[in-house]
């Protein structure tokens, strides 16, 4: 069995962000991007569990992006991928959910995969749209919100749960199939030193955006961005907690309830 | 210059610091409170790798330079000085000096449980009368058959109370002085050895600190480490670079403290602003700053320093004595920039202040330290 799993650079969640000139996009220029999406790394554990208790084959990493992305993919070999594969894009290339599942569909096709594994959802952009989207794409089956999954490689079926909000549920597929993962039982492993230095020496190939347009050419949608941004806006600075003061519960109580319907009129 | 660490060292950076947050902060503040030693955590950062990064790779370590293992010892003293200041004391004082100074018997028997984080180390060099005047020390040590008999005391001793493998340095030959001091291996299960108290300190409490009883101690010969009343040397070149990697917990210290006041700064509001408007405020935030580069810039450089040459005092001497010394100022800015709240115990930057004050008395107190710098700037005075 071999596992696939897409990992996506993102901005460190301390850095601060601004919106650049256009209006349309963030300005990445002094921002300092994370090694990887935390939702990618609770997938990348998943898989390397698999890998463990399963006897896999192989955890290949694919990442779409610009040359910084390559940290990501360097980090997913620390915890103990394979080998990488870089969808190089040129600075300034747009990409939207559907476009970057066409490009991991196209470099899909020549990496061997039994499961291809994404992140929930990336941590900037919330989409969480491009596993379904790769799933069709590559004309494989796709599962949601995977926490857990035990492949039967006789059946080619696969049992997975996942958790509902008070309960659980347990489901089975075929695949080969696309995966979204949500966060499983175990954290992710944190790299051993050995691995990091292992992982630079690992292999790790770059593919020129431009040499998957034939390919991704003929796809729904084409060698273009399916959507565009047309404002964005970050959320407003929060105004200042106003604090009420008191001297019993019951007054505590009356004058939240006051604030509540009058000023903040949520009630 | 290229102040930019390498890509090996950024992504130890990176892993140290996601382990610092999540498994030592979990325990930090226990640590602290109830002199709390986490050894499961100091066992997993052996497992990682992050015990051995300077060491040898034949004897279980990664290989890297003393800047690897400063850079472990940073992110673990911005969440536990305490913690950093034992694997600081386990993979420097005692593993480095054993890597450098012993024999390719010593190092596969020793350096590599103490890289993997099986066993645990300490060095032994204070003694009640002897701190500053280290060289004076009176722990003695009899050749007597295949064994040298070690009889003394130690105080002072990082890890003394929870070490495995101990470094101890005793005089071979009392008439010549400095000139006859020599440096043993001890194991903890040696007859005779024994903890005769842990210590009650105000700072770094979660690294257990002790004073160590050596009662006719057999040690066997082939544990003394370099040359029959050579340990001077081993001393003087052990502490040069211990003085420059330890310099990196007051700069993890120092970057904390203005971290932590920054965020306050933008949250805390008086008179209707956040106080990280108020200039007296910005004043402090800025000087921290200044702290905080200089002591970076002053740890890469006497980590540098010490890496080409290991006799050359000045520049781990310069660097401690300054990063220490700023970090306790840096500490206590940010203790008054948390006003009321930076002295409850609710808040760590009182910990951290109580951490810092430490590194200006440990691995030579920064008087000894000036003395050495001006010693060596003006060469021998007729």
């Amino acid at each position: 069995m071999d596992v696939l799993v897409c990992v996506k650079q993102v901005p460190d969640p301390e850095t601060k962000l601004r919106v650049a000139p256009s209006g349309k996009a963030l300005d990445t220029d002094g921002v300092k991007f994370t090694i990887n999406n935390t939702y990618d790394e609770a997938m990348v554990e998943e898989a390397l569990r698999m890998k463990e208790e399963f006897g896999f084959t192989s955890v290949r990493a694919l990442s779409v992006g610009p040359a910084r992305a390559e940290e990501a993919l360097r980090a997913t070999l620390a915890m103990g991928a394979d080998e990488a594969v870089l969808v190089e894009t040129p600075p300034g290339m747009e990409l939207d959910p559907l476009f970057t599942a066409r490009l991991l569909a196209a470099a899909a096709a020549d990496i061997p995969h039994d499961l291809v594994l994404v992140g929930r959802h990336a941590q900037d952009d919330e989409a969480g749209a491009v596993g379904s989207a790769l799933g069709e794409y590559l004309g494989l089956p796709s599962y949601s919100f995977v926490t857990e999954l035990t492949p039967v490689a006789a059946s080619h079926q696969l049992k997975m749960r996942r958790y509902l909000e008070g309960g659980e549920e347990v489901f089975s597929g075929p695949f080969p199939a696309v995966l979204s993962i949500l966060k499983g039982a175990k954290d992710p492993r944190t790299p051993t030193l050995p691995n990091i230095l292992k992982a630079r020496k690992k292999p790790l190939k770059k593919i020129p955006v431009k040499d998957l347009e034939a390919k991704v050419s003929v796809l729904k949608g084409g060698f273009q961005p399916t959507s565009a941004v047309t404002s964005f806006t970050l959320p407003p600075p929060r105004s200042g907690a106003k604090m009420l003061e008191f001297q019993t519960p019951e007054e505590a109580a009356t004058k939240l309830l006051k604030v509540l319907k009058e000023e903040a009129k949520v009630l | 210059m290229d102040f930019e660490l390498s890509p090996v060292e950024k992504d130890l950076r990176e892993a140290v610091k996601g382990f610092a947050r999540r498994e030592l902060a979990a325990v930090a503040e226990k640590m602290d409170r109830e002199e709390y030693f986490p050894s499961e955590v100091f066992r997993q950062a052996g497992s990682l790798g992050f015990l051995g990064a300077s060491l040898p790779e034949e004897n279980g370590g990664s290989g890297l330079g003393y800047l690897a293992q400063a850079v472990v010892l940073e992110e673990l003293a911005r969440v536990s000085p305490a913690f950093a200041l034992t694997v600081g004391a386990h993979s420097n004082l005692c593993a480095d000096n054993l890597a450098r100074n012993g024999t390719p018997e010593q190092r596969k028997r020793y350096v590599a449980p103490l890289a993997s984080g099986e066993k645990i180390g300490a060095l032994g060099l204070t003694e009640p009368e002897s701190g500053s005047d280290a060289l004076s020390l009176r722990t003695k040590a009899e050749k007597r058959g295949n064994h040298y008999v070690l009889n003394g005391s130690k105080l002072f001793i990082t890890n003394g109370p929870v070490a495995d493998i101990l470094l101890v340095y005793a005089k071979t030959d009392p008439a010549r002085g400095s000139r006859g001091i020599s440096a043993f291996i001890v194991e903890k299960e040696y007859a005779g050895f024994s903890v005769s108290r842990k210590l009650d300190k105000m700072g770094m409490r979660g690294s257990p600190t002790g004073e160590l009883s050596l009662e006719n101690v057999e040690v066997p010969a082939e544990n003394l480490v370099g040359k029959e009343n050579e340990g001077a040397k081993v001393v003087m070149s052990g502490l040069n670079v211990e003085r420059a990697v330890l310099s990196a917990i007051p700069v993890g210290i120092t970057e904390e403290c203005l971290s932590l006041s920054l965020d306050y700064a933008r949250q805390r509001r008086q008179f209707g602003a956040p106080i990280g408007s108020f200039q007296l405020i910005q004043e402090k935030l800025a000087n921290m700053y200044a702290q905080a580069l200089s002591s970076r810039l002053l740890l890469y450089h006497a980590l540098d320093s010490v890496t080409r040459d290991k006799r050359r005092n000045r520049d781990a001497s310069t660097a401690l004595t300054y990063v220490s010394e700023a970090s306790t100022r840096v500490a206590l800015d940010a203790i008054q920039i948390f006003g009321g709240n930076g002295y409850m115990r609710d808040y760590p930057v009182e910990r951290l202040m109580r951490d810092a004050k430490l590194l200006e008395i440990g691995a030579g107190t920064s008087e000894i330290r000036r003395l050495v710098v001006a010693r060596e700037l003006l060469g021998s005075l007729e």
